[in-house]
């Protein structure tokens, strides 16, 4: 019953942490943590070679759980953190952890100006439509009408739509899964992690504790059975009208294309500045 | 196993897997959810296809069904706190079991 070194997994956490992990029973994060570790695995890299920065929020904890390079930093700056880590070492794979809030209102700026480099990053944004830590405040992306205790009547905002806004900030790779699809999570993660180039995977999470409770929208089970009945994949959204859409999660790569790395970019311009002067 | 043991941090390798024996029959799976670790969210209950789980008074799972695993991974997959561990086994002709690996 002992084969506990058989599951890959527990290789990539630090055993001198405390378990169980910080975030409330049943919330997703844990099962995006999951969804990264096997795909990392897959990819076969070294831990040494990994590094993992985040914010500030719940999301904010999952670098402390794992057992590679990481930086918890300051709120909304895990991908300006990034960007200076991966300038000064281009090899290291970077990895930003994200909360919805952190990725698009605190560091907002960070996110549509990482995208618009290209910079070789991978941006995980786990959107819980809440800010779900500080006791559920509404977000860049909570739902309109839905309800937040700094909305009691109901949010009048229109949510961010983040697949939309990487690929219009210049991200060259985009992609969306859920909580629920957490294989397809992984696999999706493992795209984005290969990819050149910045690279942005919305991981559509669920927040029971505020904001499942403030809208009446039950347990983590309920949560997440709410996502398997309204989530789907991009090609069986393509058959379907606008009216049957609605409020739907449509899952899979929104986009994908080739654009020079910033880093390399950046290499490039040295190595020309370098010959201009050994010429002088 | 003491209730301080059972948590993967505590337990690393006890032994290493055999290699694979048997005809291979129907996959089965070996269900070990680490009570430590797990937070009762009720996950793994719910969702099982095999409903291997059953509910204890406290919320918490407990592996009632082992038999009825077809190593198909959804709690383990979908476990927030990553406290549960399936491991593949195959049935053999005579209804024996040997450990499929991961």
């Amino acid at each position: 019953m002992r084969r506990y070194e058989e599951n890959r997994m527990y290789r990539y956490l630090r055993r001198h942490k405390k378990f169980p992990n910080v975030w409330c029973p049943g919330c997703g994060i844990g099962i995006v943590m999951g969804a990264l570790i096997r795909a990392i695995d897959r990819l076969g890299w070294e831990k040494d070679d990994i590094a993992m920065v985040s914010g500030i929020g719940c999301s904010g904890r999952m670098p402390v759980y794992m057992d590679f390079n990481t930086m918890h930093t300051t709120h909304g700056r895990a991908l300006a953190f990034a960007t200076g880590l991966k300038m000064v070492k281009p090899k290291m794979h970077v990895i930003a952890i994200m909360g919805d809030g952190d990725a698009l209102a605190i560091g907002g700026n960070h996110f549509i100006h990482a995208a618009r480099r290209n910079i070789g990053i991978t941006a995980i944004v786990i959107n819980n439509s809440i800010y779900g830590m500080t006791g559920g405040q509404y977000s860049p992306t909570t739902p309109t009408g839905s309800l937040a205790t700094t909305a009691p009547y109901g949010n009048i905002d229109q949510p961010f739509p983040i697949c939309e806004l990487a690929i219009a900030a210049g991200a060259t790779f985009v992609a969306r899964g859920t909580v629920y699809h957490a294989v397809e999570l992984d696999r999706l993660i493992e795209k984005a992690l290969v990819h050149e180039g910045f690279s942005v995977v919305e991981a559509v999470s669920y927040c029971h504790t505020t904001f499942g409770r403030i809208n009446k929208l039950g347990t983590a089970v309920d949560m997440l059975r709410w996502q398997k009945e309204n989530s789907v994949t991009r090609e069986a959204a393509a058959k379907m009208t606008p009216e049957q859409l609605q409020g739907k999660i449509v899952r899979g790569i929104f986009h994908e294309r080739e654009l020079p790395e910033y880093t390399a970019a950046y290499a490039k311009i040295i190595e020309q500045a370098m010959a201009a002067q050994r010429k002088a | 196993m003491s209730e301080e043991q059972d948590s993967p941090q505590a337990v690393a390798a006890e032994e290493t897997a055999p290699a694979p024996t048997g005809r291979k029959k129907r996959r089965r799976g070996r269900v070990h959810v680490f009570d430590n670790w797990c937070k009762g969210c009720g996950i793994c209950i719910a969702f099982c296809p095999q409903h291997v789980y059953e509910m204890d008074e406290d919320g918490r799972p407990v592996v009632a069904h082992e038999d009825q695993c077809t190593a198909c991974h959804w709690c383990d997959v979908h476990c927030p706190d990553l406290a549960i561990v399936v491991t593949d086994v195959e049935e053999d002709a005579d209804g024996g079991t040997t450990d499929a690996g991961q």
